[in-house]
């Protein structure tokens, strides 16, 4: 295969406009998704130097390289990047662009210039938060929760924070209506629901998640800033408000939230573990019907987040309970995972590493969450360093590690591209190593008792946080590696055909990277499973 | 984390186990079955699959329900031991405990107010939540208790000590820039230290003159604050002029001790304009000669005098004030206490930098509306002091200005 630059092949090279404008203005679901995938990416780098600053502040007690506002502005807007500018959109919005459509045999989805409209509304939301940080009475400071009253009463800039925020719920929610339309209405002929690989359920459950939940943010977020410029007061327990009515509104989207975040990622997961094991998902339909009985379940446990607050004690039996149900669904699929593995053909490529990574990691976050659901040991670890920890586990150590994983498996099929295996063998070994020590560590120091969001400690705590510091560092050169070993496979990385993985889903039948309208003349038909590998070979690089 | 021998502790401990012990098992069989498959079926070995199972029904409902029966058990353990962190024992000493930005305060039923949360040994101690601000939340890791307090609420935790000892308090919410700061402790005392303790320190912190006042209902229609009621104000009035009526002649006469001795004695020989002559006089049988000479002194602005540094200090204690003034001139959220009467400080007043003294009247502005007068370089975060009492504030200002 002789070797051309990247824009003059597949859908680079191809387009109504040229240059930028092309990119800006295009409706090509493929280079909307590369859009995201870039901004992501660097809002990712962001909020990672923002993490950094904010460990190296925990190696020692007492103000280390910041004070305590810079520490709580800056933890602040690490949560709100990487939340609502990183998680969230990930895996839906970059991979989903680019792979949904073509793993349904589309080609384009439904809507879109609703789907350009979509990346707009996240690129402004972006712009607005970045532009909280510089103005106004300073970055914003009351958590990425915004809690009330705090966040009622302080003069940092949270207004605008809170309208990016906005923003990027509506981009959200037009991305989640335009999938839940594709997946319904453009499948290919033979793609039954039967045959729809699992990473298309579950984003499918998670746009239902998007379309439902996203609104109570809207709302919660509207009434934050009513509740600061008019002083509506229904927040405020003087006038009749009620502070813990504000917990209830923000976890009523911002649970469901997470599950957005991660459904995605298990997607992802249940693509890559057949593909290197050469062999059929086990349980099909119970992967399937767990995604939709995540996001269903998932929907209504909010309420575990406040067994502190002061709200009653049967509400916490009810979200106690309901809590323990939805970690069965995410239980059903580890087990499901890993007998996939079962008399297969294992090849460890970096996907499979940072997949089986992945299941280490959201095992833990997992099973840390059912400490936190039962009622009794959630009082001595809710707010403490602990939950920080078990949330990293899940959101990064999970969906992070997923979203490496797809950016490993993917990107050859949408650059065209082979990065080399072995620095991203060796990225992977560091991000594992340093992900463990640095988040295992904090979990501990929280089981100590470290209350979370503190730029000071007791000098009892140090010995975790200076371990969580160090850990930090290695995940930082991880990250680096594996950021630089993919960009130079991407700029110089062996050519590859249609299919180097021995993939069985459409998108790895069609060239990488893909075409304009992704099929050619003829609409594709499926006349089999997307774990069926009989026949399927894996293309040389 | 140490296993701790009290019951809140062992209530959440004994769950806290159960779950990591049981998270730990499922953690090492899913890593050391996934090792186990990931090596032995390497691609090297096994070229192409030797299985294409799609699935088990049998074994996918096993762990199915298997878990379901796990957790269940995890979630009735973890809900029947928390019941056991709300139902408190009988004879529980009740404290009041109020959290502000970013300091504690504690009540005692008797009115005692400390800093600090002193508890005897072996007593079950039930702490009443308040906050008068923002959310905060009351955590004792060593007792494993942890609640929000939530300002027009109330909330409660209790907690038995079996060992006296310093246990750390910690503010668990997220409230604003001095949440790091927001730390005290619980002082777990022996029967004989608590016994100690009750006795307070000082036969009684507050002027004679004031008991005396209280005592005697002189306060339900004179305020000490400047409100007008059924009778004038006894705020500052030492010196200040007064339009009084005797023997049907209005005169204007300057406060003194004169005046205020007869006021008391015989309130309807001079009347002050505006007021209706409804004050019953107070003789000997009542107030006596020492008790009236004290309440004078107290409203001449005299009483404090001697007490007032001590109060001042206690008070800026109390109020939590030292969660964000250091008073070792160390910088801390807010300017340091130490040598505050001599110095002068920059401060932007309508838009502009100003350099002022500090004195009197810019310490009560600072207590009483501390975001007017912004001290250059520090936030507009400092809650009023305007629930204190006019003798308070002077106690406190007077404090300082000997700083």
């Amino acid at each position: 295969m002789t070797k051309i630059a990247l824009k003059n092949t597949g859908f680079y090279s191809e387009s109504p406009r040229s240059g930028i404008l092309g990119w800006l203005l295009s409706t090509d679901h493929k280079r909307i998704g590369i859009m995201y995938l870039f901004c992501i990416v660097t809002m990712f780098l962001v909020a990672v130097c923002l993490g950094l600053a904010l460990r190296l502040e925990l190696i020692a007690p007492g103000p280390t390289i910041m004070g305590p506002q810079t520490y709580n502005a800056t933890f602040t807007v690490h949560g709100i990047i990487m939340i609502f500018l990183v998680i969230i959109p990930s895996i839906p919005a970059a991979f989903g662009n680019l792979v949904l459509p073509i793993q349904i045999g589309a080609r384009d989805v439904s809507f879109p210039k609703l789907n350009l409209l979509s990346w707009y509304c996240y690129i402004i939301g972006a712009v607005l938060a970045v532009i909280a940080i510089f103005s106004g009475g300073g970055a914003p400071d009351t958590g990425w929760t915004f809690y009330v009253p705090f966040s009622t009463q302080t003069t940092t800039n949270v207004n605008m924070a809170v309208t990016g925020a906005l923003m990027l719920g509506f981009s959200s929610m037009l991305t989640g209506i335009n999938f839940v339309t594709t997946i319904h209405r453009l499948r290919a002929e033979g793609m039954g629901w039967g045959r729809l690989p699992i990473f298309i359920w579950t984003l499918y459950s998670t746009a239902w998640i998007q379309v439902l939940a996203t609104p109570m943010l809207g709302i919660t977020l509207i009434l934050i800033v009513l509740e600061r410029v008019f002083g509506a007061g229904l927040f405020d327990a003087a006038r009749g408000g009620d502070p813990i009515l504000y917990q209830h509104l923000f976890w009523i989207y911002s649970h469901p939230a997470v599950y957005i975040m991660i459904l995605p990622g298990m997607g992802v997961i249940s693509e890559i573990i057949p593909t290197f094991s050469r062999k059929p998902l086990f349980g099909y339909w119970a992967m399937a019907i767990s995604s939709l009985a995540i996001a269903f379940a998932g929907s209504l446990v909010w309420a575990h987040h406040m067994y502190a607050s002061g709200m009653s004690d049967f509400a916490i039996l009810i979200f106690s309970f309901l809590t323990f149900i939805v970690a069965i669904p995410s239980a059903i699929k580890i087990f499901n995972w890993v007998s996939t593995l079962y008399k297969g053909s294992i090849q460890l490529a970096p996907p499979m590493l940072h997949a089986l990574a992945f299941i280490f990691n959201f095992a833990i976050g997992g099973l840390g969450g059912l400490a936190l659901g039962a009622a009794a040991s959630d009082i001595h670890l809710h707010d403490t360093t602990f939950v920080v920890g078990h949330f990293h586990y899940t959101m990064f150590g999970g969906t992070g590690f997923a979203f490496f994983a797809a950016l490993h498996y993917w990107l050859p099929k949408f650059t065209g591209r082979m990065y080399s295996h072995k620095p991203a063998v060796i990225a992977w070994a560091l991000l594992f190593v340093g992900f463990n020590v640095t988040y295992m560590a904090m979990q501990a120091v929280g089981i100590q008792g470290m209350p979370r969001r503190y730029y000071d400690y007791l000098p009892e705590f140090q010995t975790l946080n200076v371990v969580a510091t160090v850990g930090s560092w290695v995940l930082a050169v991880g990250l680096i590696m594996m950021f630089v070993n993919l960009w130079n496979g991407i700029r110089k990385g062996t050519p590859v055909g249609k299919n180097p993985w021995g993939s069985a889903t459409l998108e790895w039948s069609i060239p990488s990277p893909p075409p304009l309208e992704n099929f050619g003349e003829k609409d594709p038909v499926v006349t089999k499973g997307p774990y069926d590998y009989k026949g399927v070979i894996a293309d040389e690089y | 984390m140490n296993q701790l021998n009290n019951p809140t502790a062992q209530a959440v401990d004994n769950v806290l186990i159960y779950i990591f012990g049981f998270s730990l098992i499922l953690l090492l069989g899913i890593t050391v079955v996934t090792v186990y498959f990931v090596v032995k079926y390497r691609r090297s070995k096994y070229p192409e699959p030797t299985s294409q199972v799609h699935g088990s029904w049998l074994l996918e409902t096993i762990w199915t329900v298997l878990p379901i029966l796990i957790v269940l058990t995890m979630f009735w353990y973890g809900w029947t031991n928390y019941v056991g962190l709300r139902e408190i024992p009988e004879g529980a000493l009740e404290v009041k405990a109020t959290a502000r930005m970013w300091s504690w305060q504690f009540e005692y039923p008797d009115g005692r107010k400390e800093s600090k949360l002193y508890v005897p040994v072996n007593q079950p101690i039930k702490v009443l939540l308040f906050s008068t601000d923002v959310l905060h939340s009351f955590f004792v890791p060593a007792f494993r208790i942890k609640r929000d307090t939530v300002p027009g609420m109330e909330s409660y935790v209790w907690f038995q000590a079996p060992e006296p000892g310093s246990y750390d308090i910690f503010c668990a919410e997220y409230c604003g820039v001095g949440h790091a700061d927001m730390t005290t402790s619980v002082e777990v005392l022996s029967e004989a230290d608590y016994a100690q303790w009750l006795q307070p320190l000082e036969p009684s912190a507050t002027p004679r003159g004031l008991v005396v006042l209280d005592e005697q209902g002189c306060l339900s229609c004179h305020s000490l604050d400047g409100t007008d009621g059924i009778g004038p104000s006894l705020f500052e009035m030492a010196g200040q002029p007064r339009q009084v009526t005797i023997n049907r002649e209005s005169k204007e006469l300057i406060i003194d001790e004169e005046y205020l001795k007869l006021a008391i004695r015989d309130p309807e020989a001079e009347m002050v304009d505006g007021y209706n002559p409804m004050m019953p006089p107070y003789d000997e049988a009542t107030i006596n000669n020492e008790d009236l000479q004290a309440v004078v002194n107290y409203l001449m602005g005299k009483a404090e005098a001697a007490k007032t540094p001590s109060a001042g200090a206690q008070l800026m204690d109390e109020n939590g004030c030292l969660g964000c003034h250091s008073t070792d001139g160390s910088d801390g959220i807010a300017p340091s206490f130490k040598g505050i009467g001599q110095r002068e400080v920059t401060i932007e007043r309508d838009g502009k930098e100003i350099t002022v003294k500090i004195d009197v009247e810019y310490l009560r502005r600072a207590l009483l509306k501390p975001n007017a007068d912004l001290v250059k370089g520090y936030s507009p975060i400092m809650p009023s002091a305007d629930y204190l009492s006019p003798e308070e504030i002077d106690a406190m200002i007077q404090h300082l200005l000997q700083q």
